[in-house]
């Protein structure tokens, strides 16, 4: 490797917030030239913000960005381009209808307008292709690409503008084994040409072998800088996990009786993408239970819980809800309680007022609905009840959905969810967004849940909250269960080893 | 600060508040319009008051100008609340023009056969006649799109040509509905069982309206008051939280795009049987087209229906005293369609913006005072 001492980007006390969020918190970082740095953290750490301040796409609070020792402010993305600067997101930006040349040479200036120059443009995309070992099809339009060859194209787009500096946010997560061994070969090229690399990944095992140096970032700051060469996948897990807290763990009662509420038996279900993403899953949820589900972002929880509650289909497998076995059971509201990970998206109609709202599954029955006509009095009623239950702020419960803040979004699909009681509570990133307090009666509401006798399935890639409010704790990685730990004296690394993808060493 | 809490207040409160607000912002909308289309016409050197008032004396000067006004309502109010349908559910249904053509091409062909039955069963039949076929042209785009993912609107308006083509088709002879030896291809005249009754002597003034203005009002109740209004809102809110909450959301695409491919069915079908009595090319020239243009004036909701149906059916018969009083082209008319249309939607993309910029201060006031306290 050819590393100078030579910085080619620094970024220096890079302070980022966001409404109630501290998205960066005076982050140092710095990348020499021909080096892959690996940027290492959970998700919600900062790494995206802090890219994305980087690529111009936001503009940071404070701190200086020096590119090549000039200080540099990156207004647009195209600013960035200009500086030598490339990114390959983790969701590609790619116009599918186009084929890959169209795509490389897309927003750059042609040499004779106002035809497009695609011949020289192939030519060159061709020679990029066999330096770096990266094919494409010039010809092939994006959508009849695999996907690793779209990830190849994102990659050679941004050679295609001679990026100096190139960002790859989570590149190997699409790829299948032998294509990483081709992504590993194409970065270490780049570094020979003293090209720098950051290297974004979660996959502990990648970082070690392709990076130089790494920086893990924790809750919005660095928490150090060290040398590949000197870190263990156990110090970086401690890193990114944090400092072993007393985790502030909610005390409960014994349950009596426990019978099996939810039973899946090999379970599978794909992605919308239609990759496998759940696989052969096995789990049991008891009354009276809280079963927490850990793990990285998009390893499966998704997929898991719209299986369970019917919004997806499975591919195989069976699951019974108290011995019934059901397809579509979210109607039933006595039957399951579902908070979907996406309350915006899926939970909410944000025009519709909070008394609306509150009863779109039971609008059809009694009270709600007579001689099939809707009763607002009878549905009028429930609301302010529930608002007042779950001590909702609003001014009324006349009032569209959208003019209430976050946390009491959330509680209306709480409380519309959990309070007919039902037998299972299925929950995902419940507490996503919210601010202290409310993800404190988040928490209450499904502990007085399990308490009630329901059996509870929390799913949340928050390790902190699973560990505080879980009965038993499972570990997903890529659609499968990693581990399984009892949550009473549960160990934070132990758990945070898993959900990077090590079970056996756990158990060594 | 006090005062703009109250009226926030008064604005949150369910029923007056909105009320108020709903019916404002259209008008504002249309108020604008008509101001721009003074300038315009100011600027053809008329003065625009004098412009204005002939539109209003042709529009609302005589019990003829008012019945003038009803009729040319009809077919508005008919298509204007099928697209209404629409875009609660949060389809673009621009297929009204071919349900009407499709709707007077199934009237038309149970009109025209003498049945040995009272009046009121050759007028039912005719129309549920209408209705079917319309429904059957509505039937394509809307599994199109709820099945297939085929944008609504290209479908529609294509459907569209091919109804006022085959009209066409139908009309000229040798086809059977062809008036034989006629100068003009038209239909053969409907059986004096099938037309609708005249309401007033001396105009053409047909029940049609009526029928427009029952259908508005029982389209506004059904979607505030029933299940499947509420399921029809939540398919416009938001289409992926009624999956989650259970409703068929590809069945309801295909109901609301079917509903109002009906209601263009009996715009088209009273329009043959109560104002041209024959089916010919161009019976409704773009009236469906302007249906859209109703619903999106009345902001999707039934009840605005009424007022801008009866809004551009003014502007409509008025248009044609302007001319010949003031020599303002009719064309002005649509002009001032249109503008009031954009104004409409302009102000209500304005209020969105600055309702959503009170939230966010409202929310952002909220996390400072955790911090504070």
């Amino acid at each position: 490797m050819v590393i100078n001492d030579e910085v080619a980007l620094r970024m220096e006390g890079i302070t980022k917030r966001f409404p109630g969020v501290l998205a960066n918190d005076r982050i140092n970082l710095d990348c020499r030239k021909g080096e892959v740095l690996g940027l290492l953290g959970e998700n919600g750490a900062g790494k995206t913000t802090l890219m994305n301040i980087l690529y111009g796409l936001h503009q940071p609070d404070n701190g200086q960005i020096f590119i090549d020792g000039v200080p540099a402010s990156i207004e647009t993305p195209a600013k960035a381009i200009q500086l030598g600067i490339g990114m390959v997101h983790q969701h590609f930006k790619l116009v599918e209808a186009l084929t890959a040349v169209e795509n490389v040479i897309l927003g750059m200036p042609s040499q004779r307008p106002p035809f497009l120059d695609l011949d020289p443009a192939r030519v060159r995309l061709l020679n990029l292709c066999e330096d770096y070992g990266l094919y494409v099809d010039p010809s092939t339009e994006v959508w009849r690409m695999p996907v690793g060859q779209q990830q190849w194209l994102e990659i050679l787009k941004a050679l295609y503008r001679d990026a100096k500096l190139l960002v790859l946010d989570e590149p190997s997560a699409v790829l299948t084994p032998a294509e990483g061994e081709q992504l590993f070969k194409a970065i270490r090229k780049l570094s020979q040409e003293g090209r720098s690399v950051i290297f974004i990944s979660h996959k502990l095992g990648e970082v070690l072998e392709i990076t130089d140096r790494i920086t893990v970032i924790r809750d919005g700051h660095v928490v150090g800088t060290i040398p590949t060469k000197e870190a263990t996948q156990h110090e970086l897990a401690r890193m990114m996990v944090g400092r072993p807290v007393m985790m502030d763990r909610k005390s409960r009662p014994t349950m009596a009786e426990k019978e099996p509420v939810l039973i899946m038996e090999n379970v599978s279900a794909k992605d919308d993408r239609g990759i496998l993403a759940l696989k052969n899953f096995n789990l049991t949820v008891h009354s009276g239970e809280i079963v927490g589900v850990a793990g990285v972002d998009g390893n499966g929880q998704r997929e898991l819980a719209e299986c369970i509650v019917g919004l997806r289909k499975r591919t195989g497998g069976s699951i019974r809800i108290q011995g019934h076995n059901v397809d579509r059971v979210i109607d039933d509201p006595s039957f399951v309680g579902y908070v979907p990970e996406d309350r915006h998206k899926t939970g909410l109609f944000l025009d519709l007022t909070v008394a609306e709202n509150m009863v779109i599954k039971d609008y059809s029955r009694p009270p709600f609905m007579k001689r099939g006509l809707l009763q607002y009095n009878a549905i009028r009623k429930h609301a302010r009840k529930l608002i007042k239950d779950y001590n909702i702020r609003t001014s009324s419960e006349e009032v569209e959905v959208r003019h209430l803040s976050g946390g009491n979004q959330q509680k209306i699909v709480v409380a519309r969810e959990l309070n007919a009681e039902p037998v299972l509570d299925v929950t995902s990133q419940a507490t996503r967004g919210l601010d202290l307090g409310a993800v404190e009666g988040v928490h209450d509401t499904l502990l007085s849940e399990r308490n009630r006798g329901a059996a509870v399935l929390f799913i949340s890639t928050e390790l902190q909250e699973v560990m505080s409010l879980s009965d038993r704790i499972i570990v997903l990685f890529r659609g499968e269960i990693m581990g399984v730990v009892e949550g009473e004296g549960a160990d934070v690394f132990t758990i945070g080893k898993m959900m990077l993808g090590h079970a056996s060493e756990v158990a060594a | 600060m006090k005062k703009t809490r109250k009226l926030q207040e008064f604005i949150a409160l369910p029923g007056l508040g909105q009320l108020v607000l709903s019916g404002v912002r259209p008008l504002i909308g249309i108020l604008l319009g008509l101001l721009t289309g003074a300038g315009l016409i100011a600027l053809t050197g008329v003065d625009p008051m004098d412009a204005y008032a002939a539109l209003l004396e042709g529009s609302i000067g005589s019990p003829q100008s008012i019945a003038n006004v009803l009729v040319r309502a009809s077919p508005l109010l008919l298509g204007g609340v099928g697209v209404a349908i629409g875009i609660k559910a949060g389809v673009w249904n621009i297929g009204t023009e071919g349900y009407m053509y499709a709707g007077a091409i199934g009237a038309t062909a149970v009109g025209i056969i003498p049945l040995p039955v009272p009046p009121i069963v050759h007028i039912v039949l005719a129309i549920l006649a209408g209705m079917l076929l319309a429904a059957v042209w509505g039937l394509g785009p809307a599994y199109l799109r709820a099945y297939r993912g085929v944008n609504e609107v290209v479908t529609t308006i294509m459907m569209n040509y091919v109804a006022i083509f085959f009209t066409s088709w139908l009309v000229h002879e040798p086809q059977p509905m062809a008036e034989p030896g006629s100068f003009f291809p038209m239909s053969k005249i409907l059986a004096p069982t099938a037309k609708l009754p005249i309401l007033i002597s001396g105009t053409s003034l047909h029940p049609g309206f009526i029928i427009g203005i029952l259908a508005c009002i029982l389209f506004f109740l059904a979607i505030r008051f029933t299940p499947f209004g509420f399921r029809t809102r939540m398919l416009g809110a938001n289409p992926e939280a009624a999956r989650y909450a259970g409703v068929n959301v590809k069945r309801y695409i295909v109901f609301a795009l079917v509903i109002g491919a009906l209601m263009g069915g009996v715009a088209g079908a009273t329009e043959v049987m109560g104002l041209k009595n024959r089916l010919f090319m161009d019976f409704v020239a773009g009236v469906g087209y302007e249906s859209v243009a109703v619903a999106l004036l009345a902001g999707g909701n039934p009840l605005g229906v009424i007022a801008s149906a009866l809004f551009f059916s003014a502007l409509k018969a008025g248009g044609a005293t302007m001319s010949i009083q003031t020599g303002v082209g009719a064309p002005m008319t649509i002009v001032i369609e249109a503008l009031c249309v954009l104004f409409v939607i302009a102000v209500g993309y304005g209020e969105r913006k600055r309702l959503e910029r009170v939230d966010k201060a409202k929310k952002e006031g909220e996390e400072v005072k955790k911090y504070v306290s």
